[in-house]
């Protein structure tokens, strides 16, 4: 390996020439054939079990996510123009070509079945505008009567009225999402607000305003590494080619990824996110060794310097690349397809990273000389803080000891606190419209979020049986009363509810289920022929052997997803007994699951990596305890990562949780660079307390340097405008930070204490 | 309808000229092609079993088994229809008086499960009937004039020689921006007819499976309407069919929903 590095240095603008024409062939491909993946729904993975039901049913009963677009007339809606604009802007979307048109509810499509004296009138609500006051009277009169529609499709302060427009997921897309929002503003007038609302639009504005802020913010945070580079390595040409080692490791990774025709998902946005990190850290334990060396040999020359640096640095470098490379390669055991190809990208671009910084780097330096050393004498009072601090961190080594333990401790306590969120709202700042927006819909509505319930029997017939439906029944109303989060509820109950009492005369008491299977089955009956029978299909199956209950949510929080299904499972029993089986379903449910599944997958592996680096690094050093010890920063920076989040109550979610993979891959460089170094210099000198100085002053120094770098670097993303971003420029700093004081201080110890590499000598 | 009398002279007088005249059927407008579909002879009144077959994109299907009497009066026609299968809803009755002018239909439904009789009241022809594919409009209550009639061309089709008109409804709110029907040539049988939504885009397709002569009358015994877009169909089949029986237009009332004829 050395021999070929070497060999390479003979020919460095054949190693340029080389890495310059891959990239640009990657870069080529990448331009052709890169494009993103935006339906969420191709993230889940499609084989499990939970999915294929909640597809299935979705089908079954045409589950879809609805957009909702609010009319607010603080005056009242009860006039000509609001309803006018209800009716105008209720067509306009039926007419969409993206939306089916009986997809589209509004007053003006519902149907109001009413009792009268001698039998049932089901007629719209209004088909032309009315006019005249008395019209527009017997129109607010028909709805505050009907509880089907009143509080559902008109709010109960008769300010607001809905249009709900469902669609499905695959045929959302940024110009549709443009189109909604501009229809919509169109119709607005000077008393008439109009607000959109719904899932599709928050995870629509998602989309939007994630990627645009990465846009802007990701330049900055690079100026910000190459200034702080800069700063540290004290050489343009040094900073230089530390960042074309990661420039073009994200080239590489990214030009692959379109190369094998796997498209861009969100998730793909975090892997120049952990190639930075990593990728600076060998350049700057190159260069920062190369400085070292030219400090102590002022006389050497530029290939002497760069034989040195690659005779001691190329072990660590592979050594490192490579384990956090399968590191990463253990995000295979994720069900969730993009986390799998996020695992193997970044896994691919680490080893570019490494392949770029034993040979473009020396490249460099053959080419463009040795980086100029300005101040020698700052550095000399560098090692000596360095020697300083190394020796205060060995003899008060309890501090560290103690310190470890009880940070410890305390972040497995936070840790218990961590919840996981599958929220999309939650991301979004709680002044933001699209919160309020959202809050004003809950307020004045049922709720934005919905979470589908399946009932499954195995009898033909099941959901016309009396004692079904009452239990169904009281389990509805056990969940709107119980659950203060729950606006409504609605599924075949209430149609049969609804057609009992309007054919007792519109009596509240027959607002029940009757007692005799055959009313039930005559009720349906009646109304399949009187009314849409389109509607009856959103909540039943054609041999009535499933049922679809709708719960309407006034957050799309997990909790309350979850304190939802608790009550739900209350009754599992129960309709056990009746034979039939409880499930879920719709984009609430998904979302739920999915967040678990990549946590899952996240957790099993974390611990699988952290097996793995533990057997390589005992393999790489011959000593199971090394293995161990190095394992340290890796278990500390995400103890206390996980802790923060537990105590700071940052909920886990697909971006917060793939973090954790940062501490495997800064944990492994920093613990490698330094063991590698202790090794070296204790060998060298045979002193315990020189050796961890000397390692100090330089892996310490680097690693110190690549933590500055990168944390400066990402603290930008704090002033971004998107929360999720900002979340991420926290923890990743966070996380450097606390593997940098990891290895500096209790990993130090460990090393120092278990008196290894010393004891051979002595022998 | 004062003029019955008057218009069966007229049709005789035509079949006269059509018989005379071969030529002259080319000619007719699509009004008057239309005119002769609707007042296609369908006997005074009629009594069948009727298996309506509701199949949904998936291949579910819903059966149901029901006994009905129609009778064609002058100016109303009242049609009785007793549910036979599923078990649940069995002595169900459904009566309905649709007039010819355009009053608005009289419906009535006896819920055995409470021994009573409702009526029923629905503003929208354009209602589907029983849950199936087939508005009331499409079951013949369409009104001649509701509509623009255009002839299109002459075709035939599975060996039978049709006209091709195209109705464009004179409402623009209604369900239907256009209709297109093949009518057979002499028998005047509505044989195909394909319904465009609102958007002009093909929305169903009623084909008549068999036709056949009972008591000198010609009556559609089996017909499907698919809805395309929504790979939804429903199939109407006739059997035991009898035309002309007499049966009493006094038959038509509460009491018998209840009893069954």
């Amino acid at each position: 390996m050395e021999k070929l590095l070497n060999k390479l240095l003979e020919k460095p603008w054949v190693v340029i020439a080389l890495v310059v024409l891959i990239s640009a062939g990657f870069f080529y491909v990448m331009k052709e054939n890169s494009r993103m993946e935006t339906d969420l729904d191709k993230y889940m993975p499609a084989e499990h079990p939970a999915f294929v039901y909640s597809d299935q049913a979705e089908e079954w009963f045409g589950i879809n996510d609805g957009i909702i677009i609010a009319l607010e007339n603080k005056k009242g809606i009860y006039n000509s123009e609001t309803l006018d604009t209800l009716k105008q802007l209720t067509k306009k979307f039926q007419k969409m070509d993206e939306i089916e048109k009986v997809d589209v509810t509004s007053l003006y499509t519902a149907d109001n079945i009413i009792g009268t004296e001698d039998g049932m009138d089901v007629k719209a609500f209004f088909k032309r505008v009315p006019s005249s006051e008395e019209k527009i009277k017997e129109l607010q009169e028909n709805v505050q009567n009907n509880e089907m529609v009143f509080g559902r499709l008109v709010s109960e302060n008769e300010t607001v009225t809905v249009v709900i427009a469902e669609i499905r997921d695959s045929i959302f897309t940024q110009d549709f999402y443009n189109k909604i929002l501009e229809t919509a503003a169109a119709f607005e007038t000077e008393d008439i607000k109009i607000y959109v609302a719904g899932r599709p639009i928050v995870e629509g504005t998602m989309a939007l305003l994630g990627p645009a802020d990465m846009k802007k913010m990701v330049p900055i945070v690079l100026l910000v590494i190459t200034v702080v580079l800069l700063i540290m390595l004290r050489s343009i040409k040094s900073t230089v080619f530390t960042m074309l080692v990661v420039f073009f490791s994200v080239l590489w990774a990214f030009g692959l990824m379109a190369l094998v025709n796997i498209p861009v998902y969100a998730v793909s946005t975090m892997i120049p996110v952990m190639l930075i990190a990593i990728g600076v850290a060998d350049g700057v334990h190159l260069y920062s060794h190369l400085q070292l060396y030219v400090a102590e040999n002022p006389n050497a020359d530029k290939k002497e310097a760069t034989l040195d640096m690659i005779k001691n640095m190329w072990k660590p470098v592979v050594m490192t690349s490579v384990t956090t490379s399968v590191g990463f390669v253990s995000l295979l055991t994720s069900e969730v397809y993009p986390i799998k190809y996020f695992g193997i990208f970044t896994a691919f671009g680490v080893l570019a990273a490494m392949l770029f910084s034993l040979t473009l780097i020396p490249a460099g330096i053959m080419i463009f000389g040795l980086p100029k050393m300005k101040k020698a004498k700052n550095e000399n009072n560098n090692s000596g803080l360095a020697y300083r601090f190394a020796a205060l961190v060995v003899k008060k080594k309890n501090i560290s000891i103690i310190a470890s333990a009880l940070i410890i401790v305390l972040a497995i306590v936070g840790m218990q606190k961590i919840w996981i969120n599958s929220s999309f709202l939650e991301k979004f700042e709680k002044d933001s419209e699209i919160v309020l927006t959202d809050k004003f819909i809950n307020q004045n509505f049922g709720g934005t979020t919905s979470l589908n319930l399946i009932l499954d029997s195995e009898n033909l017939d099941a959901f016309k049986n009396p004692d079904v439906l009452k239990l169904v029944d009281k389990m509805q109303n056990k969940v709107e009363n119980d659950l203060e989060i729950v606006g409504n509820s609605f599924s075949l109950t209430d149609y049969v509810n609804r057609m009992n009492k309007v054919m007792n005369a519109d009596k509240e008491e027959f607002n029940v289920i009757p007692d005799s299977r055959e009313l039930v089955a005559q009720y349906l009956l009646l109304y399949e022929m009187s009314g849409d029978p389109e509607n009856l299909n959103k909540v039943v199956d054609y041999d009535y052997q499933k049922l679809n209950v709708t719960f309407q949510i006034k957050s799309d929080n997990s909790k309350a997803i979850n304190s939802v299904i608790g009550i739900v499972e209350s009754f599992e029993d129960d309709f056990k007994k009746l034979g039939i089986s409880v499930k879920y379903a719709g984009s609430g449910y998904k979302g739920l699951v999915f967040t678990d599944l990549i946590l899952e997958g996240q957790i099993m592996s974390l611990i699988l990596s952290l097996f793995i680096v533990i057997i390589l690094l005992s393999f790489m050093f011959k000593n199971f305890k090394i293995g161990l010890i190095g394992a340290v920063p890796i278990v500390i920076t995400a103890a206390i990562g996980f802790g923060v989040m537990g105590f700071l109550n940052i909920p886990l979610n697909t971006t917060t949780a793939l973090l954790s993979s940062i501490a495997i891959g800064i944990g492994i460089d920093y613990a490698v660079h330094f063991i590698e170094q202790y090794r070296v210099n204790a060998r060298l000198t045979g002193d315990r307390i020189l050796t961890a100085q000397k390692t100090m002053a330089h892996s310490g120094r680097a690693i110190i340097f690549n933590a500055i770098v990168v944390i400066a670097g990402f603290s930008i993303l704090l002033f971004s405008v998107f929360p999720p971003n900002r979340e991420l420029g926290a923890l990743v700093s966070l996380n450097m930070f606390t593997s940098l004081v990891g290895t500096l201080t209790i990993m130090l110890v460990l090393l120092f204490t278990t008196n290894l590499y010393f004891t051979k000598n002595k022998k | 309808m004062k003029n019955l009398k008057n218009s069966k002279i007229i049709s005789f007088i035509m079949i006269l000229v059509i018989l005379v005249n071969f030529d002259a059927m080319a000619q007719l407008t699509g009004k008057q092609i239309v005119e002769k579909a609707y007042n296609r002879p369908v006997g005074k009144d009629q009594t069948a079993l009727l298996t309506m077959t509701l199949t949904n994109s998936r291949g579910s299907q819903r059966v149901r088994k029901i006994k009905q009497f129609t009778k064609n009066a002058a100016t109303v026609e009242k049609s009785i229809m007793f549910f036979q299968s599923p078990a649940d809803v069995k002595n169900t009755s459904f009566m309905s008086w649709s007039y010819t002018n355009s009053k608005a239909d009289d419906q009535w439904i006896y819920l055995p499960a409470i021994k009573k009789t409702k009526r029923i009241s629905s503003d929208s022809k354009s209602d589907y009937f029983m849950g199936s594919d087939f508005t009331y409009d499409d079951l013949g209550d369409r009104k001649l004039n509701a509509d623009t009639h255009k002839f299109l061309k002459s075709v035939t089709i599975d060996g039978k020689s049709c006209y091709v008109v195209e109705s464009v409804s004179k409402d623009d709110e209604y369900i239907y921006s256009k209709t297109k029907t093949w009518i057979i040539k002499g028998s005047f049988i509505g044989y195909k007819k394909e319904f465009y939504d609102e958007d002009g885009d093909l929305l169903k397709i009623l084909s008549i499976k068999k036709y056949e002569k009972i008591s000198g009358i010609w009556v559609i015994t089996h017909s499907e309407m698919k809805n395309v877009q929504k790979n939804h169909r429903t199939s109407m089949k006739l059997s035991s069919v009898k035309v002309n029986t007499g049966v009493s237009e006094s038959s038509f009332t509460e009491r018998m929903m209840m009893r069954g004829m």
